[in-house]
């Protein structure tokens, strides 16, 4: 049997790029939390300078990412409905209760944690000394429990949001490609290499350029692609002598779509090269100047990743024949909403390190003592 | 489906001894992703479709009439007759094949449990509803339906979906669809209720009825009778009208496009 389709409706995207927004930046924010604990909550000396930059990452990141979750709802004005007739059976439900509470733990551990060096900017002129003088709330020193009690607050309360924002997508059996236990695997180690990406970049155009920080991130990144490649065989190996489910629809996409097929080339070759990147660098010490290259690249593993998943599972048709056509919109629902969410994430980033001396922090040196401290124009790609 | 129901109200019956704690143990009653419990409707009925495609014309007057009664905007559906082109590859032969769509309203609806704040919900009757005065828009339902049933809708900004026109069967009529259709294909009905047309088909056709996807466990409601099992699932078909071209590359004729 041979057939065309001769009639048949074209059913548009339901979930815009501020989805792929919000599960970047929240990925980034719980996983950067993670690789905070160690300098933050635990104090180990080696990791506090990754811990700085990965905690001024955590707190920007987790600030941002509900207002393009926000955005994604058409009816954004009625969000107060998740709390005044919230629904137990559903992922979603349950997710709108974790995220306030891991925004709030994270943004209070920042202020515990940067309330100390504030202080010491309480004489200084202008806002920076009137917010060094308000934003503390007293002399107090920040007592060291504190600091462990709110931070593992925060990790117990990032392992809610990493939980649902996996489970969310992974439950729905109406998309295959989705409905898989390996895609919230793959959320969780693609937001470690993003969010170690975005330390490396910090740690860059901060101008704190530590090198242990830097070496310490290539590491994770490594470690986190071979758990990914890891996955992605699981996953092939589980999947690829079915007829259906996730790899099926995969390879089915991939066969018939030249989009589908070039976007999984870049994937590959993205990750190889990042593999590759970080490998030379932990053997070659004296290319470790450009690792924010690969801090860059690591972030657009990241997102790909998500875009990949979000955006173009959405074409794959479920009762029409081909693809449903997606072009993305120049406006608020596309390109404007991607570029003003990462503008107001690099406008949080340098409020923040405008008022907050995040530098000193965790007994870390003072900016004066950093003469590079002002090089490097911010770029976040 | 009637055992289901009759557990939970056995479970109703022994909490109402402890009103108190209802809100409590319903929450842990239902597990993460489970049906909610089904609100509103007559729970002595459920409606359910059938839809004698040996019947069918393509003519595509429920689809015209579908939006003409439920203001749906234009490009979307709620209703639509697919259309396809078969050919024989042994004979050569050509024939049409239609295959109308809409809501299933399943028996285990898999947009219901997800709404985050349960505007969408399942009626005592069966019928699948939206209240668009709580719905959030987070098109989370439009993900989950494997039907395509749900759009948002662009004019109020919420989750749209048929609903077999439960504001007509409520008042004594029939859903626009059916009113309107030429050949009398689709039947509506009560099928608790042994002396409905529908019921009648269904014992009379019973082992040649098919529903779309069964794989994924929805239980659909609404019922095929005449249909190629190879149209159940996404048939395997070359996309006709979306490729006419004109000269330049650019694709023809197509009005509504929202992007």
């Amino acid at each position: 049997m041979q057939s065309i389709e001769l009639i048949a409706p074209r059913y548009g995207i339901a979930w815009y790029p501020w989805a792929v927004q919000y599960f970047f930046l929240i990925a980034l924010s719980y996983a950067s939390l993670w690789l905070a604990v160690p300098g933050v909550i635990f104090g180990r000396e080696n990791w506090k300078a990754a811990g700085r930059l990965a905690l001024l990452g955590a707190v920007s990141t987790a600030i941002v990412a509900p207002i393009t979750l926000l955005a994604d709802l058409h009816q954004p004005m009625r969000f107060w409905h998740f709390y005044a007739y919230p629904n137990p059976t559903s992922w979603m439900a349950l997710g709108s209760f974790f995220l306030p509470l891991y925004v709030g733990a994270v943004v209070v551990l920042g202020w515990l944690v940067w309330r100390n060096p504030m202080r010491a900017h309480a004489n200084a002129g202008g806002v920076q000394g009137w917010l060094a003088r308000i934003v503390p709330l007293g002399q107090w020193e920040t007592p060291r429990w504190a600091v462990v009690l709110v931070g593992l607050a925060a990790v117990v309360f990032s392992l809610g949001v990493m939980i649902y924002t996996g489970a969310e997508v992974a439950i729905l059996k109406a998309r295959p490609l989705w409905h898989t236990e390996y895609l919230p695997a793959m959320f969780l180690i693609t937001g470690l290499i993003g969010a170690a990406g975005l330390v490396v970049v910090l740690n860059r155009f901060s101008g704190l350029r530590h090198p242990r920080a830097g070496d310490q991130m290539l590491t994770v990144i490594l470690v986190s692609l071979v758990l990914a490649g890891l996955v992605v065989a699981g996953w092939l190996a589980q999947g690829l002598t079915m007829n259906e489910g996730s790899v099926a629809a995969a390879i089915d996409s991939v066969r018939n779509n030249p989009d589908w097929r070039g976007l999984a080339y870049w994937n590959v070759v993205v990750g190889v090269v990042l593999f590759l990147g970080a490998g030379l660098m932990e053997i070659f010490g004296s290319l470790r100047g450009t690792r924010w290259i690969l801090g860059l690249l690591a972030l657009h593993v990241a997102w790909m990743f998500r875009w990949t998943v979000l955006m173009e599972v959405q074409t794959v048709a479920r009762n029409s024949a081909g693809f449903q056509h997606y072009a993305i919109d120049p406006g608020s629902q596309g390109i404007l909403g991607i570029v003003g969410s990462f503008g107001l994430w690099l406008a949080v980033v340098l409020i923040i390190n405008m008022f907050v001396p995040w530098r000193t922090a965790l007994g870390g040196r003072d900016e004066a003592e950093i003469p590079s401290a002002v090089q490097g124009e911010p770029n976040y790609g | 489906m009637d055992l289901a129901r009759r557990l939970f109200l056995g479970q109703a019956a022994r909490i109402t001894a402890g009103a108190a704690f209802v809100p409590l143990a319903s929450v842990a009653e239902a597990g993460i992703n489970d049906q909610p419990p089904r609100r509103g409707g007559d729970p002595e009925k459920r409606y359910a479709m059938l839809i004698d495609l040996r019947r069918c014309i393509g003519c595509q007057a429920c689809t015209v009439s579908c939006h003409i009664e439920n203001q749906a905007p234009l490009g979307k559906f709620r209703t639509i007759v697919s259309q396809s082109e078969v050919q024989s590859t042994e004979t050569g032969g050509l024939a049409q094949f239609m295959l109308p769509r809409l809501c299933n309203h399943c028996d285990n609806p898999p947009c219901v449990p997800v709404c985050p704040v349960g505007a969408t919900f399942q009626r005592e009757d069966g019928i699948v509803v939206v209240d668009s005065d709580r719905c959030v828009g987070c098109a989370y339902c439009v993900q989950a339906c494997p039907y395509d049933a749900r759009f948002i809708n662009e004019r109020t900004q919420t989750a749209d979906k048929c609903t077999f026109c439960a504001h007509r069967l409520e008042a004594g009529l029939l859903p626009a669809c059916v009113e309107s259709c030429v050949g009398g294909a689709r039947i509506i009905g009560d099928i608790h209720d042994p002396k409905s047309q529908i019921s009648r088909m269904i014992d009379e056709h019973y082992d040649e009825l098919k529903v779309l996807k069964p794989e994924k466990n929805t239980s659909p409601h609404v019922f095929y009778l005449g249909m190629d099992e190879r149209f159940a699932t996404r048939p395997a078909a070359v996309p006709g009208l979306w490729d006419v071209r004109d000269h330049e590359g650019q694709e023809l004729g197509y009005e509504y496009a929202e992007h």
